[in-house]
């Protein structure tokens, strides 16, 4: 035996006090872990967006409102050397779902010819980008959307829109790319799907946004100002921005996350540290004469000090794991691909944000025992003794 | 460990209450002899307890001088007179005080938990502690399911595991009918004459003071009177 051996049983003495002290650290910690993986998820999608250097333009009122196809070509015509815009690529929003399938696809139509060069981190083969060119119908799938299908390169896939005029158009596809912020996404090339938009009598070519690839960050910032400040006053007005802001426009619906993260962690910190440091005291009152025991045969103040508060971060770290570890389990059986719009490739449990949680509950332990700890130590060893005759 | 003797010289003690001084023990001189059982009888009140504490090392005289064996208590640390306890006194209290999620033996145990000694020798020295006291077949019991007396036995069993010089007994069978008592009474009897511990008994019970050599009545903080067990110091000269 030993003294980690009593600790664990101590836990067991009032069973469900312990459970219920437990439950209040592991729902929060739970909640907190995933807030804690989204923030970080969103962070990583967006380190890896700033190294792209590309700017989004959309309407300025609503990304909804497409913008006609020839401004590709205004926007080109602003660096007409070619000096700060590497290439402008149209987008135009699908909206396909496979037949039958209950959830859709993030998918695109995008221009063919500048697609390979504004996404190049999607790191094209020779004969995938031939592909790509060479066939009207060439999809590039995120992997996640493959392998939620069992989609191949090769296959010829059906999608049906959501959006009018209701197509179903059959692709193929050519390359399936993992590339962090893609997986979720399918791409198609816009002139198929326009062409068959024209066929219904929509013979409103536009784009919901364009994208530019930049040469360098002051470029960026030259053209942002450049190109809103060029359809300022026009029937077609702008908003330029760059990939962060244009991701964060989706996110602003869920309100400022790491803030919300920061204030729902604070609060977890404090109204758990008060349930945990009740029940900390109410299980020093019970066992007083028992700590005076400990005393008596010999536990120095030092060893039951050490044992009131190991208690109760155990208790805490318990509770914590109690939470966080069917969390983990069910993310990551359930596979949580994607959180509506959210740019986040699937939302697993970061080990940072377990880590972090962990912390937090060690703290709290720590906190919610030191006062019965303390009053431990000023146990009066004779007094606890006679009162209990 | 061998037997310790204990020597009292003018203790006082006296507790503060709202500054009030209540002075519980007025001039104490007492000797008990090692290898001795003696009791401690008196009124509520009259010191028993405090005295049982000052020899115990859990507190200290306001004035005067406590030795245990070769150790003087009154000029002891705090943390000295904590580890002196762990290896020089056994504790047997009218309620117990066992841990009520552990079992018999790990009860037995926990004062080894201080000492640098391995599984086996404490698995060891535990059986050996629950043979002497009867219970070698309830080791692993936990508290609710055993009886009042059987609780007092392992409470005993913890006392003596670290082979302590001094035990010292608090009313231990004021919760026990007499039967039971007496059984209790007996084994503590066993652990003089066998084995040479040093016993002091608080009691209210004079039958039960009757199982001690000598009976020591306290009145108003300091020895009003003694009594020889006659009995008992003829049975003992004989074995």
């Amino acid at each position: 035996m030993t003294l980690g051996y009593v600790l664990l049983q101590n836990l067991r003495r009032n069973p469900l006090r312990s459970g219920l002290t437990m439950v209040a650290f592991a729902l929060p910690m739970a909640v907190f872990v995933v807030g804690i993986s989204l923030v970080l998820a969103l962070q990583q999608v967006s380190k890896a967006n700033e190294a792209e250097l590309r700017l989004a333009v959309q309407n300025r009122i609503a990304l909804v409102n497409a913008l006609p196809e020839r401004l590709r070509r205004e926007i080109e015509a602003l660096d007409p050397e070619k000096k700060r815009i590497v290439a402008v690529c149209g987008f135009r929003w699908f909206g396909g779902r496979v037949p039958n399938a209950k959830s859709g696809i993030q998918s695109l139509g995008v221009d063919p010819d500048t697609f390979p060069i504004v996404y190049r981190e999607l790191r094209w083969t020779e004969e995938e980008e031939l592909n790509w060119q060479r066939d009207r119908r060439a999809a590039v799938v995120g992997s996640n959307v493959a392998a939620q299908y069992g989609w191949r390169v090769g296959d010829r896939v059906t999608l049906e829109s959501t959006v009018p005029p209701y197509l179903a158009l059959e692709f193929v596809i050519v390359k399936i790319t993992d590339v962090t912020g893609r997986v979720n996404g399918m791409y198609l090339r816009r002139d198929y799907f326009e062409e068959s938009r024209a066929e219904r009598g929509f013979r409103t070519p536009g784009c919901n946004v364009f994208w530019l690839r930049c040469t360098s960050i002051e470029a960026m910032r030259e053209m942002q100002s450049l190109i809103d400040g060029h359809f300022a006053n026009s029937p077609n007005e702008t908003r330029t921005m760059d990939e962060n802001a244009f991701a964060a426009s989706f996110t602003e619906a869920l309100g400022n996350l790491p803030g919300l993260m920061q204030g729902i962690a604070l609060v977890v910190v404090f109204i758990v540290a008060l349930v945990a440091g009740n029940t900390m005291m109410m299980s020093f009152r019970e066992r007083t004469r028992e700590l005076a025991v400990f005393k008596a045969i010999g536990f120095s103040n030092r060893r039951v000090f050490g044992v009131v508060l190991a208690e109760s971060v155990l208790l805490a770290l318990v509770g914590a794991a109690a939470g966080i570890a069917p969390t983990a389990a069910v993310l990551s059986a359930v596979g949580v691909r994607t959180v509506g719009f959210l740019p986040i490739t699937s939302l697993s449990v970061s080990p940072t944000a377990i880590v972090v949680a962990m912390c937090i509950a060690l703290s709290v332990g720590v906190a919610a025992g030191l006062v019965p700890a303390w009053q431990a130590i000023r146990l009066n060893t004779v007094s606890a003794l006679r009162r209990v005759g | 460990m061998g037997a310790a003797g204990i020597v009292l010289r003018d203790v006082h003690k006296a507790y503060f209450k709202d500054r009030l001084e209540i002075p519980v023990l007025a001039g104490l001189n007492l000797e008990i002899a090692p290898g001795e059982f003696a009791a401690l009888m008196g009124p509520s009140g009259s010191g028993k307890s405090t005295l049982l504490h000052l020899v115990g090392g859990l507190d200290t005289p306001t004035r005067g001088s406590v030795r245990v064996g070769e150790s003087q208590l009154e000029s002891m640390s705090e943390s000295a007179l904590t580890a002196w306890r762990s290896r020089h006194v056994g504790f047997i209290f009218q309620m117990y005080h066992l841990v009520p999620v552990l079992t018999a033996a790990q009860n037995v145990e926990l004062p080894l938990l201080l000492f640098r000694m391995a599984s086996s020798e404490r698995k060891r020295r535990v059986q050996t502690a629950l043979s002497i006291v009867g219970l070698g077949d309830r080791t692993d019991h936990r508290p609710n399911q055993l009886s009042g007396g059987q609780e007092q036995r392992v409470a005993i069993a913890r006392a003596i595991v670290t082979d302590p010089d001094v035990l010292l007994a608090d009313e231990p069978t004021g919760d026990l009918d007499a039967r039971t008592s007496e059984e209790i009474l007996n084994l503590l009897n066993a652990l003089n004459t066998e084995f040479g511990k040093t016993i002091v008994m608080v009691t209210h019970d004079p039958r039960a003071a009757g199982h001690a050599g000598r009976t020591l009545h306290l009145d108003k903080g300091v020895l009003d009177r003694e009594e020889v067990n006659a009995r008992k110091t003829a049975a003992a000269s004989a074995s």
